[in-house]
């Protein structure tokens, strides 16, 4: 049994097709990233998978079934938008709100103590949430989103406002629940933090799905889409490459889906002054794959996978 | 039903805890506590004491006999011969004024008053008064005399609703008008707090969270439970305020001894206030699902606001024709009908078809709206930073999907 079985959902707005279709599911003790530019559908897949709105057409599926109240109470979501009462104390907001999903009072306070601690938040607890800053409220709507230990935890932008040891922080308690066997969607922008902690993703464009796997089994499917190259002269310009990042003394080219590596190398050949040291195929990151299939469109990439 | 009491709590006590809460609660009987003080300070500090005189050249002030019931003033009234004499006990400060029963007085019954600076009071007007009248009805028997003195006092009874109205009662009649403040006071404090409890929680996105961990219906349920027990609450203090400044001021004011529990009119009152705060209620849950900022809904509510108030707009209205079509259009109509059967109440009989239709209204149209503003929380509780327009709040209504 999968934990979430999205199947060819679909949903409608007024005017704006907001989902034409999408469908994946997340396995237990997994990390698995919903990915896709802004506006491509993904809080509103989201809010599909929690009931939040009902789909026009598709299914999903909870635990095994439709989301009831006692599987509602196994699930830990921290939205985008951080949603906390800004005019109360943060320790009374936090148990008032593990204790909608069915924690009695003394655990919730208990357990609440050993997150505020780890968290660095145990003197802000009789703080207001509005004198909290930014990073601090971020914590707490963690902390929300984990009191109740949920067996599925759904994060919409988890690293937003954290600094970096925050952010380690928070990646070392994904880490743990995956270990734990609980079940994590997120969604993110930052690549770099889905190619450390997801296992598989789904990347969504324009309401469909564009990419769907493992992230090693991705990476692996577009190597030969980027190429490193190390030398002197212009590598920007040329014909078939999104982007050309320069680090160090490295030149790290993205090529669009099709584009020929070697044409690449032979236009950059009959560059006048133009001094290639080293030019080899490069397995891309997740931040290449991403820019690639959304600057492409999803037309090329089912021509790819077809 | 646990969440729903878990929410009710959460709600009743970031109500009742709440400092603009506390201060209205007890700013109301304490601000009217005060003011009747202040009156009385006023009415008392200024009173002079000194005898009123008169000089009764009709020859009729000649009995000493006092009425039955003590001079409210207390102050001496004193007899002259002559203005001449009573002049120079006014300019030596000796008496505050005096009158003058010209010889005449039988036939025209006018009177002269003399005072230097400022007039007697009202009781001073009312103890003289008393006095001519004992006197011109000394020579009755006793109890001719008394009943004479004692006046009219005419009882009405209605046969419909068993009440009877008379004037040694009229603060029954005037109770029904306060209640009616007090009440409205509570509902429509009680509603604003629904309004901004709800467009507060999605302007801090707070919903997202609460609508992943509890049903829609336990949401607005348990929201509305909390703020109708603090509606209740503070109905309850306003009780106990009247009640104990009844106790203390039955014993000085005569008035208030006459005051009976009127329990048709609480009852009724009871049967009206329930689904008028459901009704409130819900207008304010559609107002906060529908809006983007706690400061549009307040400025919806406003004008909405005015439905419910209207009656008071009716004021003149209703006193002089209680059964006025407008009035009866008011009391049937469901936004105003629990303020116009109120301020009914004091002043006769409200026909029970009216009450019972008015009260089927009613609660058809909470129904109704209960039903609407689930509809449109439903559909617009996310819609951060977008407003819900009437096109949609009418297709919504028209039952297209919501969500």
């Amino acid at each position: 049994m999968h934990t979430i079985e999205v199947s060819h959902v679909a949903k409608r707005f007024g005017e704006t097709q907001a989902v034409v279709d999408v469908s994946f599911d997340v396995e237990r003790g997994e990390i698995f990233g919903l990915l896709g530019p802004n506006g491509a559908g993904k809080t509103t897949t989201i809010r599909l998978m929690l009931d939040i709105f009902r789909p026009d057409a598709g299914t999903v599926s909870i635990f095994g079934g439709q989301l009831d109240l006692a599987k509602k109470r196994r699930i830990g979501y921290m939205p985008e938008d951080r949603g906390l009462y800004k005019d109360l104390k943060l320790e009374p907001t936090l148990i008032y709100l593990a204790t909608l999903k069915g924690l009695d009072e003394k655990t919730a306070r208990s357990r609440l103590g050993e997150w505020l601690e780890r968290f660095d938040l145990a003197e802000h607890r009789q703080k207001k949430v509005q004198e909290l800053s930014s990073g601090m409220q971020q914590k707490a709507q963690i902390i929300t989103t984990l009191l109740h230990d949920p067996d599925l935890i759904v994060a919409d932008e988890p690293f937003s406002a954290l600094d970096p040891v925050n952010t380690r922080l928070v990646k070392q308690i994904l880490e743990e629940q995956r270990q734990a066997g609980k079940s994590i969607l997120m969604s993110t922008h930052q690549m770099y933090q889905v190619e450390a902690l997801c296992d598989r993703i789904v990347l969504i464009d324009e309401g469909r799905v564009v990419l769907y796997g493992a992230v090693d089994e991705i990476k692996r499917s577009f190597a030969g889409n980027a190429v490193v190259i190390e030398g002197q002269g212009d590598f920007t310009h040329i014909p078939g490459v999104l982007e050309t990042r320069k680090h160090n003394d490295t030149y790290h080219l993205a090529l669009q889906v099709g584009t020929d590596p070697q044409a690449v190398f032979r236009t950059l050949a009959a560059r006048e002054n133009v001094k290639i040291e080293r030019f080899e195929l490069a397995e891309p990151s997740l931040d290449d794959i991403f820019v690639n299939m959304v600057q492409n469109g999803a037309a090329k990439l089912e021509a790819r996978h077809a | 039903m646990h969440n729903l009491w878990l929410i009710a709590k959460h709600e009743y006590r970031g109500t009742v805890f709440k400092r603009a809460f506390i201060l209205i609660t007890l700013a109301i009987p304490l601000g009217m506590a005060a003011v009747i003080a202040l009156a009385i300070f006023v009415g008392t500090s200024g009173e002079n004491n000194l005898p009123v005189g008169y000089v009764d050249k009709a020859d009729i002030l000649n009995v000493t006999w006092q009425p039955p019931s003590p001079m409210p003033t207390g102050i001496e009234i004193r007899a002259f011969p002559d203005e001449e004499v009573a002049l120079a006990a006014l300019e030596g400060k000796e008496i505050q004024a005096f009158f003058v029963l010209p010889s005449d007085y039988p036939s025209t019954l006018q009177t002269d008053l003399y005072y230097l600076e400022e007039p007697p009071s009202n009781d001073v007007w009312r103890d003289f008064d008393n006095f001519v009248r004992a006197n011109l009805v000394a020579t009755y028997p006793d109890e001719i005399r008394n009943r004479l003195l004692e006046g009219p006092n005419i009882t009405v009874h209605d046969i419909v609703s068993k009440r009877e109205f008379s004037e040694s009662s009229i603060i029954n009649v005037i109770l029904p008008f306060v209640a009616t403040f007090f009440f409205f006071i509570a509902t429509m404090s009680a509603s604003g707090y629904m309004l901004r409890v709800v467009a507060d929680e999605k302007e801090s996105r707070t919903m997202e969270i609460m609508i992943t961990s509890v049903t829609p219906g336990q949401l607005i349920g348990g929201k509305t439970a909390g703020l109708l027990a603090a509606a209740l609450t503070q109905l309850a203090i306003y009780i106990i305020a009247a009640i104990v400044g009844l106790i203390v001021a039955a014993p000085h004011v005569e008035e208030l001894q006459q005051v009976t529990v009127p329990w048709a009119y609480l009852g009724v009152m009871a049967l009206f206030f329930f689904p008028a705060y459901g009704l409130i209620a819900a207008v304010m849950v559609a107002i906060g699902a529908a809006v983007t900022k706690v400061q549009e809904g307040q400025q919806v509510a406003g004008i909405l606001n005015l439905f419910f108030m209207a009656p008071l707009f009716l004021l003149t209205v209703i006193f002089e024709n209680p059964a006025a079509p407008v009035v009866v259009f008011f009391t049937l109509f469901p936004t105003t009908s629990f303020m116009t059967i109120s301020l009914r109440w004091g002043l006769g009989t409200v026909p029970l078809w009216q009450i019972g239709v008015s009260w089927i209204l009613l609660v058809a149209t909470t129904v109704f709206l209960v039903w609407a503003a689930a509809r449109i929380f439903r559909a617009g509780m996310l819609r951060y930073g977008q407003p819900l327009n009437l096109k949609l709040v009418l297709s919504l209504l028209k039952g297209r999907r919501w969500r």
